[in-house]
């Protein structure tokens, strides 16, 4: 399976993604690039995050987009009833990722080099994909809580092919047009962040927002627990808000924390940018504690 | 660490350095380990199918196959073994092949990172 917007696909990739099915017996092969550290920020920012505190595994581009898979794997996939639904659309690799793990296929993740496709700024662009993928993710929470209310710690994914030196295309960033869209969105969905948040990071959220733009930060500790919050919220449909409701009042957020990492890494090259990440997993890993108590206590 | 903890918990330590495969052995000993050893990558990868350890520790720099190309290997025979880099370089730390590590310990004189480590990742294997 490959994304449709590739320009950097070479003929090689076939042989990444399907040599460790045909050869080594992987039932899915996930990918791994050199990206900028400004593109897949959604990856960046929750589902590379997630995949890891949730299911224990790190796989570091698990909305990628391009996979390969065994045929055990397909036909396990087609038995779902899933494809009328928002899964089939943006959320299809999240959750292609989540039930290879949960069903314990044997994955592994395949360096195809440089990814370059029609980048776009993350805070202009990706609100659609936003909902879709985040709404698979706390819907996948669901789906398998028993298996990640179980899982502690998290394994490393074993990785095929050959590093090479790739230079990812820059990505402009607009932190001044995501900042603006948190502060609005601070105005248009404070009635359902109050209800969402615990009333600490509520308050906190509050506190941020008052930032300038030049030393604008999200603590990392704050955007884990607001995320961890709105998974509860979704899931307990908090005061009768819908969960599409839910989702869009959680881009505000993320356009805060993706801001936010852009102003702590501008200086960054992309290998201390990508520890930079990992540091951020770690958070996440850190605080499961506080998702798992708020998960079981709420129902 | 507990005694009953470590109970037979097997350890295999690749280090192409004798003095540090005999103070590693010694310090996980102490922590109630059994604690078998490798020089080399061919070594490991036929220990690894024999002996069957519950968990490895790997040096980078040695002599023939490089530790980052012995992970590969050991990924593909032992999917899930857990593995810890442990090597005098950081700067492998940001390789991507060191990705497929469970964790990357700096050597140093104080083992106590690589022995926490050992410890979580064994627990949440046991």
């Amino acid at each position: 399976m490959l994304d449709s917007d590739l320009r950097s696909i070479s003929p090689e990739w076939i042989e990444l993604l399907l040599a460790p099915v045909l050869m080594k017996d992987f039932g899915f092969v996930t990918p791994y690039y050199c990206r900028h550290k400004y593109d897949g920020t959604i990856t960046n920012m929750i589902a590379y995050p997630l995949t890891w505190v949730l299911y224990g595994r790190r796989v570091r581009q698990p909305i990628g987009g391009d996979f390969g898979f065994s045929l055990a794997f397909v036909k396990s996939l087609l038995e779902k009833d899933v494809w009328e639904t928002d899964i089939a659309r943006f959320g299809i690799d999240i959750w292609m990722t989540t039930v290879a793990i949960c069903e314990k296929f044997k994955i592994c993740q395949s360096f195809l080099g440089a990814k370059i496709h029609d980048d776009k700024d993350p805070g202009k662009d990706l609100s659609p994909m936003f909902v879709q993928v985040v709404g698979t993710i706390f819907s996948l929470m669901e789906i398998y809580h028993e298996n990640w209310l179980r899982v502690k710690g998290s394994r490393p994914t074993a990785i095929f092919g050959f590093e090479s030196e790739f230079a990812p295309n820059p990505i402009d960033v607009d932190q001044g047009n995501m900042i603006r869209k948190f502060q609005e969105g601070l105005l248009r969905y404070q009635h359902i962040w109050e209800k969402v948040l615990e009333k600490e990071n509520f308050r906190k959220i509050q506190e941020v927002a008052k930032m300038e733009v030049s030393h604008f930060e999200l603590p990392v500790e704050l955007w884990v627990k607001s995320l961890y919050d709105f998974s509860i919220a979704y899931k307990n449909r908090n005061g009768g808000f819908s969960s599409a409701e839910i989702i869009e009042a959680l881009v505000p957020i993320y356009y805060a924390k993706t801001a936010s990492f852009v102003n702590r890494t501008q200086s960054l090259d992309t290998s201390q940018a990508e520890e930079a990440i990992r540091k951020q997993c770690g958070v996440f890993e850190s605080l499961k504690p506080y998702l798992v108590e708020a998960w079981t206590s709420q129902g | 660490m507990k005694e009953d903890d470590s109970l037979s918990k097997k350890i295999l330590v690749v280090d192409d350095e004798k003095n540090i495969r005999l103070l590693l052995k010694e310090e996980l000993q102490d922590e109630g380990y059994d604690v078998i050893m490798a020089e080399n990558g061919a070594a490991a990868l036929e220990m690894i199918q024999k002996e069957v350890p519950d968990l490895v520790t790997l040096d980078i720099k040695m002599p023939g196959e490089d530790g980052l190309s012995i992970l590969r290997k050991i990924r593909e025979i032992e999917y899930d073994l857990p593995v810890i880099i442990c090597s005098a370089y950081s700067v492998y730390k940001t390789d991507f092949s060191a990705v497929a590590a469970d964790h990357y310990v700096t050597k140093s004189s104080d083992f106590s990172e690589l022995k926490n480590k050992i410890q979580e990742i064994l627990s949440y294997k046991s």
